[in-house]
């Protein structure tokens, strides 16, 4: 039985992972990106060389598309008035703010990982749930919480006047904008960085130590080369992702500050599908090159252990001298940071919820969201169903993103020719363009595709909770690749030897040593489910799939209560609420099986 | 250069209009400005005379009466329109209801698409069906866009066919070809904070240190009424001088946010002094408690840039009788009334006088401008590509 499950089981699902993936992702970015390369039926790089030999795009690197052969003379000129400075155009400036939001969240990120998992203290497993917790929130309300906090007449101002500081003046400023990336990215390298860190083999450094290591040697011998194939994922996927962002960077830095995917949204509002496809393209290639070249980098650097014991957690406050203590008064510090980077926007957030636009309390927005509950008008997008569309969509895309990653993790981690490649492009989820994706959808699942003389049309709740597993499972893979690698190979040989099947092996001695990174990957896929927004409207047939941000953004449209926000605030508000009950009851139920 | 040719509406011809529109029968105007309040009840439709509906308030009884085709209507009317038009106490669901207690054998049901009107060009050139009958909620760049992408109509040309649309304001009519109608518009202008800063009189007076920093406004790319906005300054410093003004804008610290939500939520987080925005401001925002300091509304040059809203029956529509019942529907003198308060957007039939907030607080500018269709056709998208790009790039 066992061995038939090892000759079918996996291979099945490989194939099943392949299939969801073909569907409702190959297929449909390969729709759009298609005419970035052809017209008609052959193929072409005019749209390519059209894109990357405008200095708007490239700046001074288009002459390498216009004029390879002038280089040199470009160089030599530029040289000769004293090395004036250079842009690069819209990459270029894109490429720039997405480094320094990498730095920034890798910055803020860390030493919450550092907490986390070297710390105890009441509250630790609450707060490790809700770490990710920004990674759902629609931009909009992100938008709203940092100009409450940050704005010139925010909270942030108040309190620095408190301490005879300020005012400052972040608005409509790059800092505001890496701010809110940071706000959004460090808890990515926060949780990725915790859960290798919570798996690190104590044994390994008590080694060191007794070998006459200090503890900063120890650290930084042992520890960090366990913790590196995270904190690299983290700060890749953090670049990709700021790469492509884009409401948020028009909502608080405003047009002069804008990105690639603001062109590429452009482009597909005018249907100048071309263009918009070569940007995505573009953008995919070297968001997929940076993916490949990374995990080049860590299939190097990637040590198998023994099995993890995890290291003993300090206490946080033990007794008042500790407070003394050098590490804990940082922490202490980086706590104040937490409280205003990330607390001060999501409270401000709930604060807005009850406020009117003239300061007052109010209830009424909340009155709102009753009053669409028992509206009967059509498309009046009612919270409960919201509520429950998002929580039965978020648990059918983790069911799914599950074994889809680990089955894709799995793949990863045997020593093949290619098998680097391999994961790259599996990995592609997170390197293509919501924008894009979005519009390939449409045009293959929504208005369908012909097969054999029928229209064939993939949508419905069936269709997103796919499209949100798919968007979902690389962080599986991601958390669960590192961790799998890093169990010692003999310990799988053993099991092997005494006749266990690779299948009763996989459920009896590999799970159970990556259960933190599974339990953290659960979470970034149910949280990208709950956050999702473009292939759901997409793919939802009516009010009666629509999920919590779409709610959302349908509220923000609503004038019933004047041209405020309101309203949304307090979807928003109800958006947090049921999240952090989520992620809470995801780490617990998670936790069990974790040790 | 061409000297373009500006559509306006001057104080003469404004009067030339309302007279004209008093020949067209639309004698009833007074006596329905008196029964406003109960005007505004979905049953109650019996002051209807305007020439687009027939005369069958009967049809809450089971059979109609004499008046023939639009008594027997049956069957389902699929609207497409913007999300924010539909669901409760929107001008759709009161456009639902009233249409359908009209002709009981009817049912309205509406689709509304994200990315609007592009999803039925987008289906149109890919061969895939389009189910709507009619389109709610098109503007004039948008048809502009329709006709460039589109080599087959999409839109039906109803010129004639649509009761009442010859009571649409000339100065709104924007599709030459007669298949876009008019039924509401919106007047881009500035909300401005009186305690802060004066009342902004001209374009140029933009430019002066008075109002450094003391502008928001939206993405032309991606908003309305930003859009509107750079529409505007092209047309009061014309196409060859608009990217200099923007130049001159932007140093003087104009912000170019990303939609209207968050740029008045910017402004009233007091970012800014000065928001592009709506005419209509004040109707939200009057009464006891409320400080209209904060809710001025600045007609530049004395104008505000129009920004019609038409609908227009899809060509491969079954239910062409049905979708022209509707369209004239929308026009008749209570529908006007009720979508000009549920949208809060001006009626764009002549001599419709809507009550209550939205009479008394939404404010018309004095010259309204708007770009007509000939001229956006082939500009518009290299205006606003250029403005971006400089933007962008400063």
């Amino acid at each position: 039985m066992d061995h038939r499950v090892d000759r079918f089981v996996l291979p099945a699902g490989a194939v099943a992972t392949l299939a969801t993936l073909l569907v409702v992702f190959y297929l449909p970015v390969g729709s759009v990106l298609a005419s970035a390369i052809t017209a008609g039926s052959r193929l072409t790089v005019d749209p390519l060389l059209t894109v990357l030999g405008d200095p708007f795009y490239t700046g001074a690197a288009h002459s390498l598309f216009v004029d390879p052969l002038g280089v040199s003379g470009g160089i030599g000129r530029w040289l000769g008035a004293g090395l004036p400075p250079v842009g690069f155009g819209l990459f270029g400036f894109t490429a720039y703010q997405a480094l320094l939001s990498t730095v920034a969240s890798v910055v803020v990120g860390l030493p919450g990982a550092y907490l986390l998992a070297r710390f105890e203290f009441p509250g630790r497993r609450f707060l490790r749930s809700v770490t990710i917790l920004p990674f759902v929130m629609p931009s909009i309300m992100v938008a709203v919480g940092f100009l409450a906090m940050f704005g010139r007449t925010g909270l942030f101002n108040d309190l620095l006047g408190l301490v005879g500081l300020g005012p400052v003046e972040l608005t409509f400023t790059l800092e505001i904008v890496i701010m809110a990336h940071a706000f959004y990215n460090a808890p990515l390298v926060t949780r990725l960085v915790t859960a290798a860190w919570e798996s690190v083999d104590g044994r390994r450094v008590e080694t060191a130590r007794t070998l006459g290591a200090s503890p900063l040697r120890a650290f930084r011998d042992v520890i960090v080369p366990q913790l590196l194939p995270a904190l690299g994922t983290a700060a890749v996927l953090t670049f990709v992702f700021t790469f492509m962002s884009f409401p948020i960077v028009l909502a608080l830095g405003g047009l002069q500050l804008a990105t690639v995917e603001v062109w590429l949204f452009d482009r597909v509002q005018n249907l100048d599908i071309t263009e918009a496809a070569t940007l995505g393209a573009i953008e995919t290639a070297l968001s997929l090159g940076l993916i490949y070249l990374y995990l080049r980098f860590e299939a190097m650097k990637l040590q198998s252990g023994g099995e993890s014991r995890g290291l003993a957690r300090e206490r946080l406050v033990d007794g008042w001298r500790s407070l003394a203590d050098p590490r804990r008064l940082g922490l202490l510090a980086y706590g104040a940071v937490v409280l205003v980077l990330f607390v001060g926007p999501l409270a401000s957030l709930v604060i807005e919820s009850v406020t009117t636009p003239g300061g007052q309390f109010t209830t009424e927005y909340y009155g709102f969201l009753l009053s669409q509950q028992s509206g009967s008008a059509t498309g009046t997008v009612r919270p409960a169903q919201a509520v429950s569309n998002s929580l039965l969509f978020g648990v059918g895309a983790l069911a799914l993103a599950l074994p889809m990653g680990l089955v894709v993790s799995l793949v990863a981690t045997r020593e093949r020719r290619g098998s680097r490649l391999a994961e790259a492009l599996l990995t592609a989820p997170l390197a293509v363009s919501g924008i894009v994706l979005g519009l390939g959808m449409l045009q293959t699942l929504v208005f369908g595709t012909e097969i054999l003389g029928h229209r064939l049309t993939v949508t419905g709740p069936v269709a997103i909770v796919a499209a949100h597993a798919v968007a979902g499972y690389p962080f599986v893979t991601r958390n669960v690749t590192p961790a799998l690698g890093a169990i010692d190979d003999r310990l799988v040989d053993a099991a092997r030897s005494l006749g266990a099947s690779r299948a009763r092996t996989l459920i009896d001695v590999q799970l159970p040593l990556i259960g933190a990174a599974l339990v953290a990957g659960a979470a970034f896929a149910f949280a990208i489910s709950i956050g999702e927004f473009d292939s759901t409207v997409l793919l939802a047939e009516g009010v009666d799939s629509a999920t919590m941000p779409v709610a959302l953004e349908r509220y923000t449209g609503n004038r019933s209560l004047g041209p405020n926000l309101g309203p949304a605030t307090a979807m928003g508000t109800l958006l947090l609420a049921v999240t952090t009950v989520s992620f809470v009851v995801i780490d617990r139920v998670g936790g069990r099986w974790e040790q | 250069m061409e000297r373009r040719r500006f559509l306006t509406r001057t104080g003469a011809g404004l009067a030339g209009l309302t007279a004209l529109a008093g020949c067209t029968g639309d004698g009833t105007t007074t006596e329905s400005d008196g029964t406003d309040s109960s005007d505004s009840t979905a049953s109650d439709t019996d002051t209807e005379t305007n020439s687009s509906s027939t005369t069958s308030e009967g049809t809450t009884t089971d059979e109609g009466t004499t008046t023939g085709s639009v008594a027997e209507l049956s069957g389902t009317l699929n609207v497409a329109t913007y999300t924010s038009f539909t669901g409760e106490d929107t001008a759709g669901n009161w456009l639902k209801s009233a249409f359908e207690s009209e002709h009981p054998e009817v049912t309205v049901e509406f689709e509304t698409p994200e990315n609007g009107v592009n999803r039925y060009i987008q289906r149109q050139s890919q061969g895939a069906s389009i189910d709507a009958d009619v389109f709610v909620g098109l503007n004039t760049g948008e048809l502009v866009r329709v006709d460039e992408q589109l080599d087959d109509a999409l839109f039906a040309s109803a010129s004639g066919q649509v009761a009442g649309s010859d009571s649409v304001k000339s100065s709104l009519q924007f599709d030459p070809d007669g298949r876009a109608i008019p039924y509401d518009t919106g007047y881009i202008s500035l909300v401005y904070d009186e305690g802060e800063v004066e009342e902004p009189a001209t374009f140029d007076s933009l430019l002066e240190p008075g109002y450094e920093n003391a502008l928001i406004t939206e993405n032309a790319q991606q908003s309305d009424p930003g859009r509107a906005f750079l529409l505007w300054t092209i047309h009061n410093k014309g196409a060859d001088g608009y990217l200099d003004y923007w130049t001159d804008l932007i140093d003087n610290g104009t912000q170019v946010l990303s939609d209207w939500s968050t740029a008045y939520q910017a402004y009233t987080d007091e970012e800014a002094p000065m928001v592009v925005s709506y005419s209509t401001d004040q109707v939200y925002y009057h009464g006891e408690g409320v400080d209209m300091s904060r809710h001025q509304v600045g007609f530049l040059n004395d104008q505000g840039y129009a920004n019609p809203e038409g609908m227009a029956q899809f060509a491969g529509t079954e239910n062409a009788d049905l979708a022209r019942a509707f369209m004239s529907f929308m026009l008749t003198e209570e529908a006007q009334a009720e979508i000009a308060v549920r949208n809060v957007q001006f009626p764009a039939v002549e001599g419709v006088e809507s009550g209550g907030d939205f009479g008394e607080y939404a404010l018309e500018p004095p010259e309204p401008v708007t770009f007509s269709y000939d001229e956006l056709s082939g500009n518009v998208g290299g205006w606003i590509d250029e403005w971006a790009r400089q933007v962008a790039s400063s």
